[in-house]
């Protein structure tokens, strides 16, 4: 038996060999490419007959599922086509294995640019322009909208929804008993009015930041409004296309006035440890108290699907909404700061294209404007068909908004916009790191 | 992987021809090989058309689903016959030291794919750039060793090991011992409970235990149980998972994984000292040794083998350990360990490269622990 330790220095011999075999190369650059999309030239109806069926993938579920099916009634009726959506919670994640791997959806509606120009980049999406009438879309949709979906030049996906960010919520009842003005025409005066409303005891402001893993993009979201209306808007794509580094000065500036806001004392409701450890969707809680501990909270529309239950009741008497005001000697103008669901095209044929007309018409959407939680991105859209005075009001907001922008940490590459910018936010918060530090760090940390 | 495994068998063929009983049969050789082949390109062919054409099975997934079935456990129970038609086709002596090996082959080629090729293709990849695409050569590890949150979370790996297994096989063996001493009922009741958390899974305890540490603002009532005790104390109300003063929110973290894992090392422990026989006990107290020395020079012996297993199992489940960060602080405040940098650095910054080098240097660190513990168990094994 004094063959056995060679016989098995044999075996594992081979086996490391075969590993090591299997394991000495790269993975290739230019994957081949599966499914369709790509086509540069203008697309006109019967050129690649429909097979009757759509499908398309999107992030939501649900009641709005329920709603955006809905809302595609008309559409399936009109011209016999059925579409089959599916939705996925891990939709960034799942999008981008199916379409790898050749299974791409035949439309795809992304919640964030980041990830549609990615297969953008890799030839799978036909632009928008190919098959739609770009000119029309353009002028009916909130003005700047289709940039955020621009790519090297051509736009890639069509929006179908909005969410606006730019928004100062307060309780109704208790802010016009304390008497303060509803207008602020600019973030100064609002300023002025928080002074009057610490006076009065409380603090002025409510916010949270607590997301578990996610936890800082309420905080991108405030960097990114100071920049869009401190700098303006050349200022702030320059700086989330990174053809300005992050450390720039105006960055390291904007951080310091946020600070300014964030970490005077009595300013924000239990300061800086409250803010990190209190979910965000509990932010506006302590507005609807009794009496009220604080009196704004800037968040986006969604906010809407957190308030208290006897709120939401009677949410157009209770709940007052105003855009977040210009700076002074910033930019002049209204500018908003949101987002949207991006609807892109990976199979061309005369259903797909249909589909992606009647998503992008600025009449789409009735149906789901009156179930709630849907903004329309076209300024002509009626406001007649929303629910509820609130949202009528967040969408006139929306609509007269002198330049819109998108959530600048969606645009940037994952590794800031879900990494580096959420923890610098956390660092600087708790004053762990200085702005400048933060910000030298995050550009360090850029993706080449 | 077929071929390699028998070719090394042909040299020694030679040598022992004029020894072994019955000659090789080449024809069945050439036969099962050729099949052996063929079998596996048809079957691997197989299930490529079922992803790439679709449409030859009429678009339906259930019959591909059903062909796929019988492809693969066909082509298998074939592929078989032809490995046995190879073996018999050899001289008897080779072919009986061969069979086991062939018949183990498929089972090690798939510990070879899922376990020894991912291995050796991380340790590959920790020497490319971000997406595997061009060599760097050592810059991944010059990033990883040059940043200061790599440290970091070694350094709080290193405290991880330090504390929570040696707590936890201490806090078990208490229990062991002292549940041993009370009445069958009791020792029941308190056993369950100790092992209840171990069937909790490690996301729903840092859920719990993120109720437990929960922070509100000063003025406002506390719903984390941790604060509500301090603030009734007369304390003021402390964010736990955001104070890194001596690890503070580590050690917290700690507390969770202890808290699951005394149960595990409270039934191991406790058999061993039911296994402790009887007559040593009694023999030490005839010769009238207290209690206490009857444990430490009596029982403790007797199961300090199970003792080591037990810490040892904890030890690299401590290594491995991610869940818990992830879903507490996700590594916020300095409490970040190896296993939850390389997620973020994979998934977050996608940094294959550097993701690669962290699990790289994860897995030299568990090396020698692994090869400690089968040691250990084989000398246990060789002592009974």
């Amino acid at each position: 038996m004094d063959r056995r330790p060679s016989r098995r220095a044999v075996m594992t011999g081979t086996a490391a060999v075969a590993a090591v075999g299997m394991t000495g190369c790269l993975q290739n650059p230019d994957p081949s490419r599966g499914g369709g999309g790509g086509g540069t030239e203008k697309y006109t109806e019967g050129d690649v007959p429909g097979p009757g069926t759509v499908s398309v993938l999107g992030a939501f579920g649900g009641q709005e599922e329920e709603a955006f099916m809905a809302s595609l009634a008309s559409f399936e009726e009109e011209t016999g086509v059925t579409v089959q959506y599916t939705p996925d919670q891990d939709f960034t994640t799942t999008i981008q294995q199916r379409v790898n791997s050749g299974d791409a959806p035949d439309v795809a509606l992304f919640p964030q640019p980041g990830g549609l120009f990615d297969l953008a980049a890799k030839g799978y999406v036909t632009a928008i322009d190919s098959f739609l009438d770009y000119d029309a879309l353009d002028s009916t949709l909130i003005p700047g909208f289709l940039d955020s979906a621009r790519y090297q030049g051509r736009v890639y996906g069509a929006p179908m929804r909005l969410a606006c960010k730019s928004l100062i919520w307060y309780p109704k009842k208790a802010y016009e008993k304390g008497g303060y003005s509803e207008k602020p025409a600019t973030m100064q005066e609002l300023y002025d009015i928080a002074d009057e409303i610490k006076a009065g005891g409380i603090a002025p402001w409510s916010d949270a930041w607590n997301a578990d893993q996610a936890t800082g993009w309420v905080g991108t979201d405030w960097i990114e409004e100071f920049m869009l209306r401190v700098h303006g808007p050349e200022v702030y794509d320059d700086w989330i296309y990174h053809r300005i580094p992050f450390n720039s000065p105006e960055v390291v500036e904007v951080f310091d006035i946020l600070g300014e806001l964030l970490k005077t004392d009595g300013n924000v409701l239990g300061g800086p440890t409250t803010i990190l450890n209190t979910p965000f969707s509990e932010a506006p809680l302590p507005l609807f108290e009794d009496p009220a501990r604080a009196m704004f909270v800037r968040q986006g529309n969604f906010v809407t699907g957190f308030l208290p239950e006897d709120i939401l009741a009677n949410m157009d008497e209770e709940l007052g909404v105003f855009a977040m005001p210009p700076w002074e000697g910033g930019f002049e103008g209204q500018p908003i700061l949101g987002g949207g669901d991006l609807a892109a095209l990976f199979t061309l044929n005369d259903d797909t294209v249909a589909l992606m007309k009647f998503l992008t018409a600025p009449e789409f959407g009735a149906e789901w404007a009156q179930a709630g939680g849907w903004l329309s991105p076209h300024k002509t859209f009626d406001p007649a068909h929303y629910a509820d005075e609130t949202t009528r009001r967040v969408a006139e907001i929306a609509s007269s908004a002198e330049v819109f922008r998108y959530d600048g940490s969606d645009v940037m590459p994952n590794a800031v916009g879900g990494g580096s910018f959420w923890s610098g936010m956390i660092d600087w918060l708790n004053d762990s790191k200085t702005a400048q530090q933060v910000c030298d760090e995050i550009e360090a940390g850029w993706p080449q | 992987m077929t071929a390699a495994a028998t070719r090394p068998s042909e040299s020694p063929e030679a040598a022992t021809r004029e020894r072994s009983g019955s000659p090789a049969r080449p024809a069945l050789l050439v036969v099962g090989a050729v099949g052996l082949v063929v079998t596996a390109w048809l079957v691997c062919n197989a299930f490529l058309a079922f992803a790439y054409y679709p449409q030859w099975f009429l678009n339906s997934k259930i019959l591909i689903g059903a062909l796929g079935l019988l492809v693969g456990i066909g082509g298998a129970v074939v592929f078989f016959r032809f490995l046995n038609m190879i073996i018999e086709g050899l001289p008897s002596r080779l072919g009986e030291g061969l069979i086991p090996y062939a018949f183990l082959l498929p089972a090690l080629s798939l510990l070879g794919l899922m376990l020894i090729y991912p291995t050796a293709q991380t340790v590959v990849y920790s020497f490319a750039n971000d997406d595997s695409t061009e060599w760097a050569g050592l810059a991944n590890y010059r990033a990883i060793f040059g940043s200061g949150e790599f440290w970091q979370a070694l350094l709080n790996n290193f405290l991880w090991i330090l504390i929570v297994p040696i707590i936890t096989v201490a806090f078990g063996l208490a229990v062991a011992v002292l549940a041993d001493k009370l009445s069958p009922q009791g020792e029941r009741i308190s056993k369950s409970l100790i092992f209840l958390p171990m069937s909790i899974s490690f996301v729903g305890a840092s859920t719990i235990w993120g109720l437990v540490y929960a922070y509100s603002s000063p003025d406002s009532a506390q719903t984390g149980l941790l604060n509500a005790v301090v603030t009734t104390l007369g304390g003021d109300p402390q964010p736990w998972m955001q104070i890194d003063t001596a690890r503070l929110n580590s050690l917290l973290l700690m507390v969770i994984l202890i808290w699951l894992q005394t149960g595990f090392a409270m039934v191991l422990i406790s058999s061993a000292i039911k296994g402790v026989p009887e007559d040593t006990v009694e023999a030490g107290r005839m010769d009238g040794a207290s209690e206490v020395r009857i444990f430490w020079q009596i029982i403790f012996p007797q199961v300090r083998p199970t003792l080591v297993a037990v810490f040892i199992t904890v030890l690299i489940l401590v290594l491995k350990v991610f869940d818990i960060i992830y879903v507490m602080t996700n590594g916020r405040d300095n409490s970040d360990v190896i296993a939850n940098l390389f997620f973020r650095k994979l998934f977050v910054d996608q940094q294959a490269g550097q993701a690669s080098a962290i699990v790289v240097v994860l897995l030299l660190l568990v090396v020698p622990i692994l090869i400690f513990q089968v040691r250990s168990y084989q000398s246990q094994e060789a002592n009974r």
